[in-house]
């Protein structure tokens, strides 16, 4: 405990901290939102395009969470517009930005001579290079996602029951959906900083997943994802410490361990 | 309310007792129109039942009376307005109840008595508004209508696809609708269920008379409609 408490002292680490606990109370909410909108291959898109957001970053000299955290709300928000006004489906839009994305980043980063060990870190994250400013950015972050639910509650609710339904009773439903859109994008971006393009899921997805295992409703889906999200990031984080590995594949590996035990928990039911 | 001029055109009497007005109305949806210069008048209190083969238009009719599709040409008036702004659409809209086909179980938890109460949206509560206790209220009252008062806090996923269509039948009476318009509501519903259902939707019917529009293939279920409108190729017959 003595340990614990002197590290978090060393302000790398406690920004670290703070940010992962920030972002599990906060961001893994959305993952309510992708598992009810249907919006897996969305995320999964959106994890890529921040690749190449992060490799454009890196290759024009300038940060790589800026580079994702523009590119991914924007492509975000073009995916819902492109695909509503030229009718393409979902699926195809999807694999068009998720192709292209890839594709796009490793030639950036090839053409550009990007070190490997900065490359890994986009893929894996780099928490301990977390600044004063990404806290910041977390928390605002974490903010607007909170203030949404509140402001938006039955709104947001009434779009994730049923599309048709929200417009039939006049929900201004395109503009709910683009700005959740808009927050997962801006979600994605900033896991990217945290735990990396691979581990993205790790705080934005899996809490959710297990929190609507046992939900009785969509207040208690929202609490639950956060809760889980918190024991993620946190537990994550103690285990990284305690045995000195790396934090984002470590709260990864919490975020899977609580949705396998959810899932196992309520067979049982 | 002044009369819509353009239902002079159709030479009718007193404006307030037609619920839906349909004028010389074209609509589609970028491929081709779906319905084409279709007139039809449904009155106010009527029970009636729209019939047709897929892709008639029928589900494109309640589209245009709730506002959610403009047409590409006609007048379309609802309730004694006529839907020319995106302000009278809104208007009409909180007037209507709307029951859709039966639906998937949600993959968002919520109870039948949160579901329902999300039909009192834009009625009594919005962005930063709470439901009232009134609210709360009417949704009790309107789940014991329906006969489903001691499924209140029952999850909408856990019941029957004839108990879903209960829930959204008092979803849309809650917002205590001037206008029910209901799109194929028997659909995929046993036989038992169906006529339970239909039984149901009459009885509210001659209860609250509240003008009711159901989209139907055909009269399988039972129904005693009023008056059945048939759709074919996108015009009336």
């Amino acid at each position: 405990m003595n340990a614990l408490v002197e590290m978090l002292a060393i302000p790398v680490i406690r920004n670290a901290f703070i940010g992962m606990l920030v972002a599990g109370a906060t961001l893994s909410t959305l993952g309510v939102v992708i598992v009810s909108l249907h919006l897996m291959a969305l995320r999964f898109t959106l994890m890529h395009v921040g690749l190449l957001g992060a490799a454009a970053g890196m290759s024009l000299g300038f940060s790589a969470t800026a580079g994702a955290f523009v590119l991914v709300p924007v492509a975000s928000v073009l995916m819902g517009t492109l695909g509503q006004r030229f009718r393409i489906s979902a699926s195809s839009m999807t694999g068009f930005f998720m192709t292209g994305s890839l594709a796009g980043a490793f030639l950036l980063l090839a053409r550009a001579g990007v070190p490997a060990m900065d490359v890994f870190g986009i893929f894996a994250g780099n928490i301990l290079m977390l600044g004063r400013l990404d806290v910041v950015l977390v928390a605002v972050l974490g903010v607007a996602v909170v203030l949404a639910f509140v402001i938006g509650y039955r709104e947001i609710q009434a779009v994730l029951l049923d599309r048709d339904l929200a417009l039939s009773l006049g929900v201004p439903v395109q503009a709910v959906v683009a700005g959740l859109f808009l927050l997962l994008g801006a979600a994605v971006a900033l896991a990217l900083r945290l735990v990396g393009a691979l581990l993205v899921d790790a705080i934005i997805l899996l809490p959710g997943m297990a929190a609507l295992r046992f939900a009785r409703g969509f207040g208690s889906a929202l609490v639950l994802s956060s809760v889980f999200g918190v024991i993620a990031c946190a537990g994550g984080f103690f285990v990284a410490v305690r045995f000195n590995l790396p934090i984002g594949a470590s709260s990864a590996a919490v975020s899977s361990a609580i949705l396998g035990l959810s899932a196992v928990v309520t067979c049982r039911k | 309310m002044s009369s819509p001029a353009f239902l002079n055109d159709l030479a009718v009497t007193p404006h307030d007792e037609d619920a839906i007005t349909l004028h010389r109305v074209s609509a589609g949806y970028g491929d081709g129109p779906v319905l084409t210069d279709l007139s039809l008048r449904i009155h106010c209190g009527e029970l009636v039942g729209m019939l047709g083969p897929n892709g008639a238009g029928k589900t494109t009719v309640l589209r245009v009376a709730m506002g959610l599709l403009v047409p590409a040409a006609g007048r379309v008036a609802v309730l004694g307005r006529p839907l020319d702004t995106a302000a009278d659409r809104s208007w009409v809209r909180l007037r209507i109840g709307y029951v859709p086909q039966v639906q998937a179980p949600p993959a968002l938890p919520i109870t039948v008595a949160d579901s329902v109460l999300l039909g009192r949206w834009g009625r009594s509560f919005r962005f930063l508004r709470r439901p009232t206790r009134e609210d709360r209220a009417l949704v009790r009252e309107t789940l014991e209508l329906v006969g489903m008062a001691e499924l209140a806090a029952r999850d909408l996923a856990a019941l029957s696809g004839g108990q879903r269509q209960r829930a959204a039948l008092a979803r849309a009476l809650v917002r205590r609708p001037r206008l029910l318009l209901m799109d194929e509501p028997t659909t995929y519903l046993d036989q038992e269920a169906q006529r339970d259902l239909v039984r149901l939707i009459e009885r509210l019917h001659d209860q609250l008379n509240i003008t009711t529009v159901v989209v139907t293939h055909g009269r399988e279920a039972g129904w005693r409609f009023d008056r059945t409108v048939y759709l074919n190729d996108g015009g009336a017959a």
